[in-house]
């Protein structure tokens, strides 16, 4: 009895504020609060991190509260389908197997990789518009992650580098120390916080410019949602690219990196 | 769940590419390890302390330790020291390939040296005083008696271990190369069908440990000609 009274209430009130433009519902936001630097706790046991950042722009430009719920990645679909809360922040990316399940806004991270390697070599690997010299790959070994999207790039694009498998990303920093491979490529704001930035990483630094082609990377990382809320997406989307034309994004980044990790073209209309 | 047969007739070519490789691993780790184990067992038989010790201690560590652990050791511990990046060494340790070589040789050297131990205890004692009675010397005992019938004893152990070494190979895919199973965790990797790819893996693996049965049992049958008439 008083379950439906109370399930009455959730879907009228759903309804209630769902027409109106600002809701007073609290936006629940799902993240795993354990991925750091993009949402993880502080020591003070505060939200903290990228994803936490871009989630409470939005929230103020849309003018919703936020609630926030730590749900573990594998679950994180089905949470959100389950109605456990109402928008993935999660450095997801936006990719054609998940949006069968979900919707997703535009993207407010990139999906990169960057080539990394001994600062003082000068291999002459790309010209000046960013473009590879692929002659100049020609026998040079690259440790990549097995089935990665960095694979499917080379593979495509410069198939006369060597290509060097590895399962998981610390053996290739190590690797990489060792000799073992002339470069790796890999995310490069993980490898700035994991490697580059570390005593180890020392002698070494990209010597690629961001490649993310989204024909081998997708198109980035957004925000899920439940399939269906065109008005949500709408407002998500406006929502993001504010946040990317008023500079805040890169603002959130420089936090934690050197340098932006979004694409300012993503602002324009 | 459904088993997709197209995937394991479209996989065990690709699978079959690593073969080389395979074998190159288990056959040069085979003959590098038996003489390594025949050195082992020389060193333990001399019955000269300095010699056997060493001999029991390098046993006793590769046989305790788990051969995925002396491969990890070997390649990503070792290059830590500037000591080894700039020995002569470092061109074979460098490449995984030499690395995986090494740690199979070593463990496999291990084992065999107390196989062939085993099979040089096993030696009747009514024929080797046979032969002290007929005047060989301590050298000709072992070449022309000891040896042979040892070699005889050893032969089902030792065609265990072989078996044993060549799945072994198979861990080599830890360290980038790309054997049978490299390549079929790359499939999978892509696939998403663990089940397919691995199981037509394992009726390759099944398919060489029969050939190695075989040829073993062959192998025994000569070496026992004299025994069973």
């Amino acid at each position: 009895m008083k379950l439906s009274t109370l399930k009455f209430l959730a879907t009228a009130s759903v309804v209630l504020f769902a027409s109106g433009s600002v809701s007073a519902e609290p936006l629940r936001v799902g993240m795993e609060c354990t991925y750091a630097p993009f949402n993880y706790r502080t020591a003070d046991g505060e939200l903290a991190g990228y994803d936490v950042d871009v989630a409470k722009g939005v929230a103020e430009i849309i003018g919703a509260e936020l609630e926030f719920v730590c749900q573990q990645w594998d679950g994180m679909i089905p949470a959100l389908l389950a109605n456990k809360f109402d928008l993935i922040i999660a450095s997801m990316s936006i990719t054609d197997t998940r949006l069968e399940k979900i919707d997703f806004s535009g993207p407010y991270r990139d999906s990169v990789g960057r080539l990394i390697g001994r600062s003082d070599a000068d291999l002459n690997l790309f010209d000046d518009s960013g473009e590879p010299i692929a002659a100049n790959f020609a026998g040079l070994r690259v440790g990549l992650e097995r089935a990665s999207t960095y694979e499917n790039w080379f593979n495509a694009v410069l198939p006369d580098a060597e290509i060097v498998l590895y399962d998981g990303s610390e053996p290739l920093y190590l690797d990489l120390q060792n000799g073992r491979v002339d470069m790796i490529m890999t995310n490069p704001m993980k490898a700035q916080l994991r490697f580059l930035s570390e005593e180890a990483g020392g002698e070494f630094g990209f010597v690629s410019p961001a490649i993310s082609e989204v024909e081998y990377f997708g198109i980035g990382v957004g925000i899920g949602l439940r399939q269906g809320q065109d008005e949500l997406k709408e407002r998500l989307n406006g929502a993001i690219k504010e946040l990317i034309n008023n500079g805040s994004l890169t603002e959130y980044a420089l936090k934690i990196f050197p340098f932006p990790i979004h694409n300012p073209a993503w602002g324009d209309s | 769940m459904n088993f997709d047969f197209s995937l394991v007739t479209d996989s065990i070519p690709k699978m079959l590419v690593g073969v080389g490789l395979t074998f190159q691993l288990m056959f040069l780790s085979a003959i590098i390890g038996l003489v390594l184990a025949v050195v082992l067992l020389l060193m333990r038989l001399s019955g000269k302390w300095y010699l056997g010790w060493p001999a029991q201690v390098f046993i006793y560590v590769f046989r305790g330790t788990p051969i995925l652990v002396q491969i990890f050791i070997i390649y990503y511990g070792l290059p830590q020291f500037e000591a080894v990046r700039d020995s002569i060494f470092w061109p074979i340790l460098r490449e995984p390939f030499g690395s995986a070589v090494l740690a199979l040789s070593l463990n496999t050297g291990a084992y065999v040296s107390e196989i062939l131990r085993g099979g040089v205890l096993g030696v009747d004692r009514g024929v080797l005083e046979a032969a002290k009675a007929l005047g060989l010397s301590a050298r000709q005992k072992f070449i022309y008696i000891t040896a042979p019938i040892a070699t005889r004893l050893a032969i089902p152990a030792y065609s265990n271990d072989f078996i044993s070494l060549m799945k072994a190979t198979s861990l080599a895919s830890t360290i980038t190369l790309m054997d049978m199973t490299g390549i079929a965790r790359t499939i999978v990797a892509k696939t998403f069908a663990p089940y397919e790819i691995f199981i037509s893996l394992a009726i390759i693996y099944m398919i060489f440990t029969f050939i190695i049965q075989k040829a073993f049992g062959r192998f025994e049958r000569y070496m026992s000609k004299y025994v069973n008439p």
